[in-house]
C-alpha cells in the first residue's frame, strides 16, 4: 500500500457511494460541514459522468427526452464505474445497459441506437491514420489477392440493427427537418460510420456487403471473406463494394497473409 | 513553410480555448498572447487535433490536463501517458500542465480534481510521479493548487509548501490558480497571504483567474465556494492576482471559462483586464 492507500478508497467510496468518510477529514470549516463537502464532490462525479454521456448520446437524449435521460444516466452511473481520467471514454456499454434497462423495454430500437453513437462518438476520437493505397494494391499481383488482409481505418465502424437505425439517426441530427417519418418495420439497417474531411457520416450498406465486411473484420483474407458471403448472397459484386468501400476510405492499409 | 508561433509562453494574458470558440478564433485571430486547452479533448486524430494543429500556427497553446492523478493510488494510466506525449509531440506545446490531485482508487475513477493529505510520504509519491511524467513527455511539467472543499487532519504541511517542495524535488513548476487560493482561504481557512509570501517565486510559471460560485450546503445556513469556472474573475480575486503579481512576479496569465461559456469579446475583456493589471504592476516595479 502506497503513501496514500490508508485515505483514498475511503474519500472515494464517501463520493461514489455514500459511505461515512474516513475520520482523518477535518470537521470543521468557517462555514460548512464535512458532509456539504461530500456532497460537492458527489454532484461534480454525477454531474462530470452525465454530461459526458450527454455529450455521447445526444439522440438518445432527444429520443427519450431530458428527464428520461437523467434517469438512465443516474441509473448507468450506479452500475458502470468510469475507468479512464479521461472522460470521452466513459459510456461504452450503454447499449446493453439500455437493453437491460426496465423502463426503455418499450424502444426495441434504442440499443442500437446507443451503439450507433458510440460508433460515432468513438470515429470522433480515433487516431489518424492513411487511406488504403490503391496504387501499391494495383501493382500486388492477381494471385495474391484471396490472400489479402484488409486493415481497417480506425475511424470506421459498422452497427447492424434490424430497426433503421440510421435513419432515426439522421432525423435527430441538428438542423434536420422535423416533420420526418421512419418505418421502425422497414427493414434491418447496416449502418456505416466513417470520418470524412474530419466530419463524421453514417451511411448504409446493402446485406451482402455489410456481411462481407463484418467477415473482414475480423481478419478474415479478402477470399475466404468473398466465398462466406457469396454462399449467402450468391449475386454479391465484390468489386463493386470494394471500390465504394475503398474510395469512402473505409480502409488504412492491406497485408498479404504469407508474405512479410 | 508556415512559420509556427513561438515555444515558450509569453509573459501576457492568454485564455481558455473552448469549443464553442473555435471557429470564431480561427477566423477572426484576435489578438491573444496565447491559449490553453485541456489535453484530454485532444488524445486522438480528427477534427479536435487538426483543429487544434491550426490553431498552433497563430498561438503558443499550453496543454492543462485535467484526468493525469498525479496522486492517484494505482500506477499511472500507461494509455493516458503515451496519449499526452503524442499530443505533446504533434503540438510542441509552450507548457503542460495538471493538477495536484488524485481521481482514482481501487480501479474506480472519479473524474474530478480531488484533495489528499500534504504529508512527507505523500510528497515522496507525488514527486516520483511527477518525474515520471516529465520523462515520458520530455518536458517540464506545471503542477496547480487545487480548489477544494475539505483537508485533512494529519496534512503535515501546506499545499503551498507541498508544492514548493515538490518543485525543489522535481524541478515542475507551479502554475498558480489565483481563484482557487481564494477559494480555499473562504472554504477551509487557507491563509491566502502565507501561500503568495512563501511559495517559491522562480518556480512560479503561470497564473490562472477564473470564476467560481457559492452554493448553499445540506444544511439551513451553511455555504461553500465551488470551482466551476462560471463566472467573470471576482473582484476579491482580481486583488488576489495584484498581491500576486507584486510578491510573485509578472507571469502568463489565464482566464479560465468553462461552463456557461460567454460570448468571445466578454472573455477576450477579462483577459485585457489582466493584461492592464500586468502592465501597471510594471509600471509600479520599474
Amino acid at each position: 500500500m502506497n503513501a496514500l492507500g490508508d485515505i483514498l478508497p475511503g474519500f472515494s467510496r464517501a463520493i461514489v457511494r455514500g459511505d461515512e468518510p474516513p475520520g482523518q477529514i477535518n470537521s470543521a470549516y468557517p462555514k460548512h460541514t464535512v458532509s456539504t463537502a461530500i456532497d460537492v464532490y458527489r454532484n461534480n462525479y454525477l454531474g462530470n459522468l452525465h454530461d459526458a454521456l450527454a455529450g455521447a448520446y445526444p439522440v438518445v437524449g432527444q429520443l427519450v427526452g431530458n428527464d428520461f435521460f437523467r434517469r438512465l444516466t443516474r441509473a448507468y452511473i450506479g452500475k458502470n464505474p468510469s475507468r479512464s481520467g479521461n472522460l470521452h471514454h466513459y459510456g461504452e456499454q450503454m447499449a446493453a445497459f439500455i437493453a437491460a434497462f426496465l423502463p426503455a423495454q418499450q424502444l426495441a430500437y434504442l440499443p442500437d441506437v446507443a451503439a450507433l453513437e458510440w460508433a460515432c462518438h468513438c470515429a470522433y476520437f480515433a487516431e489518424d491514420a492513411g487511406t488504403l493505397d490503391t496504387g501499391k494494391l494495383s501493382r500486388l499481383g492477381q494471385e495474391h489477392y484471396p490472400d489479402l488482409v484488409l486493415v481497417l481505418h480506425p475511424a470506421c465502424y459498422m452497427v447492424r440493427s434490424p430497426y433503421p437505425i440510421a435513419d432515426i439517426w439522421h432525423a435527430h441530427q441538428p438542423g434536420a427537418p422535423d416533420d420526418f417519418h421512419i418505418d421502425l418495420d422497414g427493414g434491418p439497417c447496416n449502418a456505416l460510420v466513417i470520418r470524412n474531411d474530419d466530419s463524421v457520416i453514417v451511411g448504409e450498406l446493402d446485406d451482402a456487403i455489410a456481411l462481407w465486411l463484418s467477415i473482414i473484420q475480423n481478419g478474415t483474407t479478402l477470399g475466404d471473406a468473398t466465398a462466406g458471403t457469396l454462399e449467402k448472397h450468391p449475386d454479391f459484386d465484390l468489386q463493386a463494394g470494394l471500390s465504394r468501400l475503398v474510395s469512402q476510405g473505409v480502409f488504412a492499409d492491406f497485408l498479404v497473409k504469407g508474405l512479410p | 513553410m508556415k512559420s509556427s508561433a513561438s515555444h515558450a509562453l509569453p509573459c501576457v494574458a492568454g485564455i481558455g480555448l473552448r469549443a464553442p470558440h473555435y471557429r470564431e478564433v480561427l477566423q477572426q485571430l484576435p489578438g491573444i498572447g496565447w491559449v490553453e486547452v485541456h489535453s484530454e479533448n485532444f488524445f486522438g486524430g480528427g477534427a479536435p487535433l487538426h483543429t487544434l494543429l491550426r490553431v498552433r500556427e497563430h498561438y503558443p497553446v499550453s496543454l492543462h490536463g485535467v484526468g493525469m492523478g498525479l496522486a492517484s493510488t494505482g500506477p499511472l494510466d500507461p494509455q493516458h501517458l503515451s496519449a499526452l506525449a503524442r499530443l505533446c509531440d504533434a503540438i510542441n506545446p509552450a507548457a503542460v500542465s495538471e493538477h495536484l490531485c488524485w481521481n482514482s482508487s481501487e480501479g474506480t475513477v472519479i473524474n474530478d480534481l480531488l484533495p489528499f493529505p500534504y504529508t512527507q510520504a505523500a510528497l515522496s509519491y507525488v514527486a516520483a510521479r511527477v518525474e515520471q511524467v516529465q520523462e515520458k513527455i520530455g518536458r517540464r511539467l506545471l503542477v496547480e493548487n487545487l480548489s477544494s472543499y475539505l483537508s485533512f487532519a494529519h496534512s503535515e504541511m501546506s499545499e503551498g509548501e507541498f508544492l514548493a517542495e515538490l518543485s525543489r524535488r522535481t524541478g515542475c513548476g507551479i502554475l498558480f490558480d489565483i481563484n482557487n487560493l481564494y477559494v480555499n482561504a473562504r472554504n477551509l481557512g487557507v491563509d491566502a497571504g502565507a501561500f503568495i509570501r512563501n511559495v517559491p517565486a522562480e518556480a512560479v510559471a503561470e497564473y490562472h483567474l477564473a470564476g467560481y460560485s457559492e452554493r448553499a450546503g445540506i444544511n439551513e445556513g451553511e455555504s461553500c465556494l465551488v470551482d466551476t469556472h462560471n463566472n467573470p474573475v471576482y473582484p476579491e480575486v482580481w486583488r488576489l492576482y495584484e498581491d500576486a503579481l507584486r510578491h510573485i512576479g509578472v507571469r502568463p496569465t489565464l482566464i479560465e471559462w468553462d461552463a456557461d461559456i460567454p460570448a468571445l469579446p466578454v472573455l477576450l475583456a477579462e483577459a485585457a483586464q489582466a493584461q492592464s493589471r500586468m502592465e501597471r504592476c510594471c509600471e509600479c516595479v520599474g
